[in-house]
């Protein structure tokens, strides 16, 4: 690659930006479509041949505020929130024990972890909903709370034992030198440097929560519906309320799009489960 | 982006051996304790449930393994494999390979890749039911933009949506697995090549080889570990695809997107059949279990991951 000159680069790069500009547009133009449809008049929704100019209107949002889908928001925040806190929680010390100690059985445990966050929520959803009816937890805040911990307390731990694992041990050695505490070696040297990774983590676990369907669509009901759930819930039975969905749809993609690019090469990382370092 | 698989901090480190020995077990007990009981409780459950018969949200006699058999002799579950195991074994290659010639793509010398890689995230990081809506939208029959812009102008189909064809909705289902999930393998791919180390590239160039031998003889060799881990991974997950499909044509029509996750979720909220529905999750949870025990094998040893 050393003999291609500066102004041959310069002329390929421009080749290959164009390139991936095309596919990007390509892959973000039904989002784009879907964002069009929020202010769509429905007679202009359903045109054959595609109508590309329209009236704005806002009747979509009228009929989803009136039917207060402003309150499955709110729902899906606070749950969210508070399903990630605890897992940053109860989530952490476990992340950096299983980064700095030997146990014994820490590979089976660490296998286990891994299977609770594989394993197809399907799977998961028959037996919880059964556990749910006996206990009352259905359409419980606790109950979807507990669930979430299956896939995003595993996903955690597993992800940012991978953070802990780059820090250098060295520092710690030095502060236990001191004569420092085991706590006071975690809130004063390994807390900050671990604080990138511990938001990264917590941030996707956050949209997963967010974006999770099956739980909230099975375990939950009329007093905790998520976002996700209500969008089905616009197919009634007068027919399929496009624009309206639209909006909703929009609406959960808004934390995701400041996610993607505040975390940015967290992403892959996090996503592999800690096997790229993005 | 950082080296894929660094093995600078591999070694078990052990720091200040002040504590006394149950002090890690301290330490991850309130996680363990959570996970045992939200995760290998309901896992126990859907054992014990499996073994009975139990239809209608009643739990009734110890059957032993006849909700296996009924299963087993299910037409309709080796139907769900089978489609299972299409959508998988078209969609992932696929994906693997537009991945892996996209990272190759981005990896030249292109500009403003800081706003283009936070964009082509979009899709990976989407709520499933949220890109099953777009698609729904895309695909509607008649006025779908997809629909007719596509379709109907190239005399592939006319009229109905893509999804209420019995030969093409797997077909749209796998369509859509693409678009969520190529820009994602592009992207892990690039991350993987970025972390390449230079020194071989340099040598090869000294010795006067091509891009095309460099990427065979270098960069294939260098990447294959991570090629397997981000490959089985999405493999796994392409196998427990829910929520789009329920939401485009929830196994249908008649049973030709029926995949097992969607037949375990029908089983168990429309016929209420939950015995037989467990003995499904049961079989389904084990064979994932297999493929993550073969995914931490090789993420730990070959791309000294974990």
């Amino acid at each position: 690659m050393a003999e291609i000159t500066e102004r041959s680069r310069g002329r390929s790069g421009l080749f290959w930006t164009a390139a991936v500009v095309v596919y990007a547009l390509i892959v973000l133009f039904p989002i784009f479509w879907m964002a069009t449809m929020m202010v769509k008049p429905n007679d202009a929704m359903f045109a054959r041949p595609t109508q590309w100019l329209f009236t704005p209107t806002l009747d979509h949002f009228a009929y989803v505020i009136e039917q207060g889908f402003h309150w499955s928001l709110l729902t899906s925040f606070v749950l969210c929130t508070v399903s990630t806190a605890l897992v940053v929680l109860i989530g952490t010390p476990a992340a950096y024990a299983f980064a700095r100690f030997e146990m014994k059985g820490k590979d089976d445990l660490f296998l286990f972890i891994l299977g609770s966050r594989m394993a197809p929520p399907v799977c998961l959803v028959i037996p919880f909903y059964l556990i749910y009816a006996k206990v009352g937890l259905l359409d419980s805040f606790l109950g979807l709370t507990l669930a979430y911990m299956t896939f995003n307390l595993s996903f955690y731990v597993w992800v940012l034992r991978s953070f802990c694992r780059d820090l250098p041990v060295e520092l710690e050695e030095a502060a236990a030198l001191e004569g420092w505490s085991r706590v006071q070696i975690f809130r004063r040297v390994v807390f900050p440097l671990l604080r990138n990774g511990i938001v990264a983590t917590a941030v996707l676990c956050f949209i997963f929560a967010w974006n999770e369907f099956l739980f909230a669509f099975m375990l939950g009901g009329s007093s905790v519906t998520t976002l996700p759930v209500s969008i089905p819930k616009l197919i009634t039975s007068q027919g399929v309320r496009w624009g309206e969905m639209a909006v909703v749809g929009m609406t959960a993609l808004v934390p995701v799009l400041a996610v993607v690019f505040v975390l940015q090469r967290h992403i892959v990382r996090g996503l592999t489960l800690g096997a790229v370092k993005g | 982006m950082a080296s894929a698989g660094d093995t600078i901090l591999d070694a078990p480190a052990r720091a200040a051996p002040r504590e006394p020995a149950w002090y890690p077990y301290l330490l991850i007990a309130p996680a363990m304790l959570m996970l045992v009981v939200v995760s290998l409780v309901p896992f126990l459950y859907a054992i014990w449930l499996s073994f009975h018969e139990a239809k209608f949200g009643r739990v009734k006699d110890f059957v032993g393994f006849d909700n296996y058999l009924t299963l087993l002799t299910d037409g309709r579950f080796w139907n769900s494999i089978g489609v299972a195991a299409t959508f998988v074994f078209i969609a992932v290659p696929i994906e693997f390979m537009l991945g892996l010639a996209g990272a190759l793509v981005l990896n030249q010398n292109v500009r403003g890749r800081s706003l283009l890689i936070p964009l082509l995230f979009m899709p990976a990081m989407m709520a499933p039911i949220v890109v099953g809506l777009l698609w729904k939208i895309m695909l509607a029959g008649s006025w779908g933009f997809f629909s007719y812009n596509v379709l109907e102008r190239f005399h592939i189909l006319t009229d109905t949506s893509v999804f209420a064809s019995p030969d093409l909705a797997l077909y749209a289902l796998i369509f859509v697995d693409i678009w969520q999930w190529t820009p994602f393998m592009m992207l892990a791919f690039f991350a993987g090549l970025q972390a390449l180390p230079l020194g071989p590239y340099r040598a090869a160039a000294v010795d006067g080889a091509n891009p095309f031998q460099m990427f065979l003889h270098i960069t294939l060799p260098l990447m294959t570990p991570l090629l397997a881990v981000i490959g089985l991974l999405r493999f796994i997950d392409a196998f427990k695809v829910f929520d789009t499909i329920y939401i485009l044509t929830n196994g249908g029509p008649g049973t030709s997107t029926e995949t097992p996750s969607i037949l375990a979720n029908k089983m168990t909220f429309e016929f209420w059949n939950i015995g037989e529905a467990s003995a499904l999750a049961v079989l389904v949870w084990i064979a994932f279990f297999a493929f993550c025990s073969v995914f931490y094998q090789v993420a730990k040893k070959r791309l000294n991951a974990f």
